[in-house]
């Protein structure tokens, strides 16, 4: 069996005939009840859906029609997405009651437009809100790297279910960072596309101000293939700002971008490792350009505060009658949340925008800035605390301290995994990722630069060790 | 100027908004209400001036395609 399926390649086998969208259903779901337990990444197998899905495929071939780009390639979704005929949990109990969803997604429908075969909804961090998927409802999600560390999160499942080799692409949401920082703790490729690119229609909300929803992959092909599937108009999405598609490719070509590494806020609140990859991605490029993002420090506390005010009203009605089911990782965060000062509020909005349009005019002399995804390896499960800069701080919002100023102004950033994270020195050699950061809109870049990077061979996802 | 209680605001406050608040939670409201303080702390630091608006724009509407 191979364990670390390309997608593209799989699609390409069962396009031409060689192989068949149900015998790598078949072949999946076998793997997924075998070695699920061992990461508790999946809280759902559709396993009913996949086998007619992948039939469909399989179909529409021996008919000779196209099935599309993405043909039989198993995919797997956070558990906030709609999938028709099950409940969204978005990681809470309290959403076991709800009725199941009525549609997919948008974005789940794209998948299926493209031919990918639908296995099943994933392990997060309750409604979204955390760095860990430690949730307390459905089980920690363990890091194939090494099962007593955390996956990061929110979209821990995600990230795990890719580099544990069950499905080669998934899709996660990131408010402030939940695709960048598992996809750095799992060494695993993630997209976080400019803000208001996918649609996010059928997913289950957080800070809508932040919410993005992008994809994970084992390569940057995959990773361009599923973006490529996921682009649609959709006016049901009113922060959807629709350009058109615009095509990624994986072709690692940079001439003519300029690259820069971010300092001051990116140049300390981390371990060693976290620069040492920066250093590494940047000597590989030839890059000793530094730039300032500035107020970057600033646009993390707006961040914070606009996400708990937005995700506390969103789940008033629920904290009013029900606080003690929610998460005991979420529940107190939610209920200050609903207790903010307006003003606090309506300042970070408002120092948000200042910071949008200092932080842009950067983009007048670089195209892409190199940034740490982490601040440190996974920490062990449980973990409450760690030392930084000679403090000790609270290891779970620390775990932000990089993304969250990105995401605040809907940037576009590829999470590169080091392909040798044991050859920079990070702890037990546990993965760790670099933020490649654009201007809005500009994914292509990212994606010439990953490629680049993929093709140095200075980023590629590890294998775990077992 | 009295200094900030956060968990004498919480009680008041989240009578305002019609919160039932569990004593129990109390401690955890209270710890995460002063570290959203420090935040808010920072974003006064920005000197805005009155020409700069809220990030969010409403959209009055928009058609597929467009």
């Amino acid at each position: 069996m191979r364990r670390f399926l390309s997608a593209a390649a799989l699609a390409a086998e069962i396009r031409a005939g060689r192989r068949k969208a149900a015998e790598v259903v078949e072949e999946r779901l076998a793997d997924i009840a075998q070695r699920n337990a061992l990461s508790n990444a999946f809280t759902e197998v559709t396993a009913a859906r996949a086998r007619a899905e992948a039939a469909a495929v399989d179909a529409k071939l021996a008919a000779g029609q196209d099935p599309g780009p993405m043909a039989g390639v198993p995919v797997a979704v956070k558990n906030l997405f709609d999938l028709a005929g099950l409940t969204t949990l978005a990681g809470a109990k309290i959403e076991r009651d709800s009725p199941p969803a009525a549609a997919d997604a948008f974005l789940v429908q794209r998948l299926r437009q493209a031919g990918a075969v639908m296995l099943g909804a994933l392990n997060m961090d309750e409604y979204a809100y955390g760095f860990t998927t430690e949730n307390e409802h459905y089980g920690p999600c363990r890091n194939p790297h090494g099962r007593e560390r955390m996956a990061g999160g929110s979209s821990g499942g995600s990230a795990v279910a890719v580099a544990d080799g069950l499905v080669p692409v998934t899709l996660g949401s990131d408010t402030n960072g939940s695709i960048r920082v598992p996809a750095s703790l799992c060494g695993i490729w993630g997209l976080k596309p400019t803000y208001g690119r996918l649609s996010r229609r059928g997913s289950f909300l957080f800070a809508a101000s932040f919410d993005h929803l992008g994809p994970f992959a084992r390569d940057v092909a995959d990773l361009a293939l599923a973006y490529n599937a996921l682009q649609g108009d959709d006016p049901q999405d009113h922060a959807q700002q629709w350009r058109g598609v615009e095509p990624v490719s994986a072709v690692a070509e940079i001439a003519g971008l300029r690259i820069a590494v971010a300092d001051d806020h990116f140049a300390r609140n981390g371990h060693a490792e976290a620069f040492a990859a920066v250093e590494a991605v940047a000597r590989a490029l030839g890059v000793t350009r530094r730039v300032t993002i500035p107020d970057a420090a600033l646009g993390r506390a707006a961040a914070f505060l606009i996400t708990m005010a937005e995700g506390a009203n969103l789940h008033l009605p629920n904290l009013r009658r029900r606080a003690g089911d929610f998460d005991r990782a979420t529940r107190d965060r939610f209920l200050a949340g609903a207790l903010l000062p307006a003003h606090w509020v309506q300042q970070a909005q408002r120092l948000r925008a200042a910071y949008q349009a200092k932080a842009l005019r950067l983009f007048d002399e670089v195209d892409v800035i190199l940034a740490p995804a982490t601040p440190y390896v996974a920490p062990r499960i449980g973990q409450d605390m760690i030392e930084v800069d000679g403090q000790s701080i609270p290891v779970r919002p620390n775990l932000g301290v990089y993304t969250q100023p990105i995401s605040c102004i809907g940037l576009p950033v590829i999470a590169a995994p080091i392909a040798e994270p044991a050859r920079i020195g990070t702890p037990e050699g546990l993965p760790i990722g670099v933020q490649l950061i654009a201007a809005p809109w500009k994914e292509a870049s990212l994606f010439r630069l990953a490629a680049h990077l993929e093709k140095l061979g200075v980023c590629a996802a590890p294998e775990p060790k077992a | 100027m009295p200094e900030f209680d956060p968990a004498a605001y919480a009680a008041q406050a989240a009578a305002a908004v019609g919160l039932p608040l569990d004593p129990a939670h109390l401690p955890g409201v209270a710890m995460n209400l002063a570290l959203a303080a420090r935040m808010a702390a920072l974003v006064e630091k920005a000197a805005l001036g009155p020409a700069e608006e809220a990030a969010p724009v409403f959209v009055a509407g928009r058609e597929a395609g467009k």
